[in-house]
């Protein structure tokens, strides 16, 4: 399979693309850049990633002050692992929300500049991006850190094997780290 | 206007130069006696209703999702229509997504139209035009949709050609808005959209009362019949006519000639679609296989001996999978020839030989009574010799095909589930089927894994082998489409469902596309069923339910009555009959609520949106008739969620409840603008989720003008599901709650503390009405 291409054969994009993003540090210089980013996680979530990576992304949100939003009903089970400080809204709504300006957040402070998405099932997450990437305001950006290509993000990782993303990702957390 | 064709019949007449028999002349038409006044809106144009269109869409507004960055319906293109840029027409990329939305919502409508079209020309050949529309005698209010938007109440098949008149030339003007150039604004082609569901619902209505009334179909009857549902309910002794689409004519007379010469007992006919819903309707013989998703999986077994497909959701393959298995096709519709040799007026034994030597692997026909001979006597030469295709491949067979799997993933990326096949080859290889049967259960059968194989591995095949113990206990039932909801079943839940003591209707309709198999279907439908919703389902979804047993092999069919009623399980029957759901809206305003129904469009769907906790949810909606199904549901206020694959119809219509301006209505006592808070809160809705669709649908069903008991009881359902689910309280419950009498009082302190934390005040409960006309006291 090649690296930068749509992972579900049919579903075309063109001609305003994702960039593709080989390297964690580069991923991780577009979340230390962006000043209210807010990381979104999917119904999939439990289902593609690994606890331990899982816990890589929380961290990485923690590192840079970004909310973390579930969607889907994954509530409970990101309670039963402990994790409590996170954010629950339909991924529909989010994502109406943050393509409107006026959307003040969930802190009250204003709407986001850079959402990062992971855990949907790949069509769903395809569709909402391209929603994003057509409507939402200026200087808003998205990133998709599935591990797959997703063509309607502004940045998107590649397609790749389970152990090699979650790697990527710990990566992401090292980099971060390491530039603080 | 309601018109009647005036026709003078003169016997004989006899004149200086000639003598006439039988001369029948027509005059036209004449005005219809009707007791009810015309209304303001009868045969509504394209923009009659705009006005309540743009009402919706200020509430409820689109999101769009595009498919693609691009238009390419015209040769100016291909036009890049991303952030911002306009096409070389001038088109935006809102607009070109509303316009899509209007092409698949008149293909839909038109795909009904055609259909209602064909069945009552039909009729009207066969019966003549004067064929009373007798639904029973507990069903005055007939054809609730026809009425409210034509203005017409027709009394037999012939007045249908009216309705059907103004529906054709509806569907034209709106497909014409679409072309390049036309209508250019989002909210327009919006509005031109709800138009095009509105005429779907006539069209469909059209179709199902001609049926019901000409085939004797079950006329609302809660006690309908159960039918035998499932892949394992077929007697392979038998020869076997399977008939595929949505059109029941060609099948009716399929049994008609079976009856007639005494081979009912020998020949088994069973169906896929919406016509094995509507045989059943017919015949106490027929049986259903399943949904569309069933197609593939039920022609590879092998165990049909010749198929007959009608029209609308066939695969489009089907002649090649038919021959596949040495099985003739007999297509019986205009609208899908298949490419095959029309033998309409050729003699049935020359076509029968034809089909039986394999000289020709199919035949177009399109007399029906030709078409019932043909397929008997096909199906009873070819069943003997065809007793070597009735099987599907060895355990053995499939483990050597499994060994020819490149791993590739290719079947993986074309699945639109992204089900892992590859990882069930792999362990079929080494012996293992198990793997291939788990997916059996989430699979859609769409084969397009089959169609993206490098080795060719026929996967639907291999995962039916693979799950064919559970292939062979597919043995359900099904309470066949009993049609409409009794005027007197109206009359008795209308005060419930409308003070809010009836938590809500909720209608699972649409297709079989579902995205983590059918059982999240069976579920949902089982815990609004467990909590006294009145559940109604129609088409593939009604079929889809009725696929599971509990552990006392029972189906939601068998363990819950037929009514319309708190608690019960209503299947209204095929596609067409979807207007009986939202013509049991339209009957709660009009029967229980006095409302005056001719040609009254904007009032009555005002009183669904506020008074009809009523909600759609299309699981597995996948078609153009699904889009334009749900479009008629939005018009008259029903909200509709899908599940995560209906994203693709490539927009939403989000309400934001924490804008309270967008929450406004009249109150019609004194003409007051209160606040009624975000019921409901949206028009459509794909979920991502089982759990998100049920907490939705309990929101979404409550209304303004819910009693405060009735909204207590709402409210309990929506946080109970929500604190199931999601662990914890919603953080919205402020803005449902508008006194402290709605808050259910097993959860009272809970509430109580969450109000405080928002700061919430008491609000008004109004007459609620979004029509500045129906306030009936205006302030000074």
């Amino acid at each position: 399979m090649m690296k930068f291409e749509p992972y579900q054969t049919a579903e075309i994009p063109g001609p305003l693309k994702a960039i593709p993003v080989e390297r964690p540090q580069t991923v991780a210089g577009i979340i230390r850049n962006a000043k209210r980013p807010i990381v979104i996680m999917g119904s999939k979530t439990f289902d593609v990633v690994p606890e331990k990576t899982l816990r890589d992304i929380i961290q990485i949100s923690k590192q840079v002050g970004a909310e973390i939003v579930v969607t889907g009903g994954i509530n409970k089970k990101f309670e039963e692992i402990g994790i409590k400080e996170f954010k629950s809204m339909p991924a529909m709504e989010l994502a109406d929300r943050l393509r409107d300006p006026e959307w003040k957040g969930f802190d009250g402070k204003g709407n986001y500049d850079l959402a990062i998405f992971v855990g949907f099932r790949y069509y769903y997450g395809w569709l909402i991006l391209s929603g994003l990437k057509h409507f939402s305001p200026e200087g808003f950006k998205t990133l998709s850190i599935e591990p797959y290509y997703q063509p309607h993000a502004t940045f998107s990782l590649y397609n790749m094997k389970i152990d090699a993303w979650s790697n990527y990702i710990s990566l992401i957390k090292e980099s971060l780290k390491e530039k603080r | 206007m309601p018109r009647k064709s005036l026709t003078f019949k003169i016997g004989e007449l006899k004149t200086d130069i000639a003598t006439l028999k039988n001369l029948e002349i027509s005059l036209g038409r004449v005005e219809e006696e009707w007791e009810e006044p015309l209304g303001p809106t009868p045969m509504p144009s394209i923009t009659s209703l705009r006005r309540w269109d743009y009402k919706l869409l200020q509430r409820y507004k689109p999101f769009y999702l595009p498919f693609c960055d691009l238009c390419c319906l015209c040769t100016f293109g291909k036009c890049d229509l991303t952030k911002g840029k306009k096409g070389a027409c001038g088109i935006k990329m809102d607009a070109q997504q509303s316009r899509i939305v209007l092409l698949a919502c008149c293909i839909g409508a038109a795909t009904h139209t055609g259909h209602a079209r064909e069945i009552v020309e039909f009729l009207v050949e066969r019966f003549g035009r004067d064929l009373p529309l007798d639904l029973g005698d507990q069903v005055d209010l007939e054809a609730p949709n026809i009425r409210l938007v034509t203005g017409i109440k027709p009394r037999t098949v012939g007045d249908l050609e009216d309705v059907l008149d103004y529906v054709e030339e509806q569907i034209a003007h709106l497909l014409a808005s679409t072309h390049t150039g036309q209508e250019g604004d989002p909210i327009d082609f919006e509005s031109k959209v709800f138009h095009a569901g509105m005429l779907d619902h006539v069209a469909m209505e059209v179709a199902d009362i001609a049926q019901i009334a000409a085939f004797n179909f079950p006329k609302g009857d809660p006690n309908a019949r159960l039918a035998q549902l499932g892949l394992g309910i077929v007697d392979i002794n038998k020869p076997v006519i399977l008939v595929i689409g949505h059109n029941v004519i060609p099948s009716i007379y399929i049994v008609d000639y079976l009856n007639e010469t005494g081979l009912k007992d020998e020949v088994e006919v069973c169906g896929l679609c919406c016509t094995a819903h509507d045989i059943t309707r017919y015949n106490d013989r027929a049986k259903i296989i399943g949904p569309i998703s069933w197609e593939l999986r039920f022609i590879r077994t092998g165990v049909p001996d010749v198929i007959v497909v009608d029209e609308q959701c066939i695969r489009t393959d089907v002649l090649d999978e038919a021959a596949k298995i040495h099985a003739p096709l007999i297509a019986a519709s205009e609208k899908a020839c298949r490419g095959l040799p029309d033998r309409t007026y050729d003699p049935v034994e020359e076509i029968v030989e034809d089909l039986v030597s394999g000289r020709q692997k199919g035949a177009l026909i399109l007399d029906m009574d030709k078409v019932g001979e043909v397929a008997t006597k096909v199906a009873i030469r070819l069943a003997p010799e065809r007793k070597k295709f009735k099987a599907l491949p060895s355990t053995e067979e499939v483990i050597e095909e499994a060994k020819r799997c490149l791993q590739c993933g290719f079947c993986q990326k074309a699945c639109p589930n992204s089900l892992p096949i590859p990882e069930a080859m792999a362990m079929a290889k080494e012996g293992d089927l198990s793997k291939l049967a788990e997916l059996y259960d989430y699979c859609i059968a769409c084969g397009r894994c089959e169609s993206a194989c490098p080795s060719k591995l026929n996967i639907i095949t291999m995962m039916v082998k693979s799950s064919e113990k559970k292939v062979k206990n597919e043995i359900f039932k099904v309470r066949v489409g009993r049609g409409p909801i009794l005027d007197t079943e109206i009359r008795d839940v209308g005060r419930s469902i409308v003070l809010g003591e009836i938590p809500g209707i909720i209608a699972f309709v649409g297709c079989a596309n579902y995205a983590d198999g059918g059982t999240e279907l069976v579920e949902m439908a089982e815990e609004f069923l467990k909590r006294k919703y009145i559940v109604v389902a129609s088409g593939c979804a009604a079929m889809t339910i009725g696929m599971y047993k509990n552990d006392e092999g029972k189906t939601l069919y068998e363990l819950y009555p037929g009514n319309f009623d708190a608690g019960c399980l209503v299947n209204v029957g095929s596609c067409v009959s979807n207007p009986h759901i939202s013509g049991a809206a339209i009957k709660i305003a009009n029967i229980f609520a006095k409302r005056p129904l001719r040609a009254n469009y904007m009032e009555i769907a005002d009183y669904v949106l506020n008074r009809v906790g009523a909600v759609g949810i299309a699981w597995g909606a996948m078609s153009q008739k699904a889009a334009s199904i749900a479009s008629g549901f939005w018009r008259l206020g029903v909200p509709v969620i899908v599940g995560p694959h209906g994203a693709k119809y490539r927009r939403m219509l989000l309400g934001r409840k924490e804008k309270r301006e967008n929450w406004y209505v009249y109150d019609a006592r004194t003409g007051k603008k209160v606040y009624v808070g975000p019921v409901p809160e949206h028009l459509f809705y794909a979920a991502e989720t089982k759990e998100e669709a049920m907490i939705m649908a309990a929101k979404l069903c409550m209304r303004a003008n819910d009693t405060t008991k009735g909204r207590a009881i709402k409210l309990t359902h929506y946080i109970d599901l929500y604190k199931r689910f999601y662990g914890k309280m919603p953080d919205d419950i402020h803005l449902f709650v508008r006194r402290l009498a709605d808050i259910p009082i097993t959860m009272k302190d809970e509430i109580l503390a969450e109000l405080e934390k928002k700061g919430w005040k008491e609000t008004e409960i109004p007459d609620p009405t979004l029509i500045e006309e129906l306030v009936r006291v205006k302030e000074e």
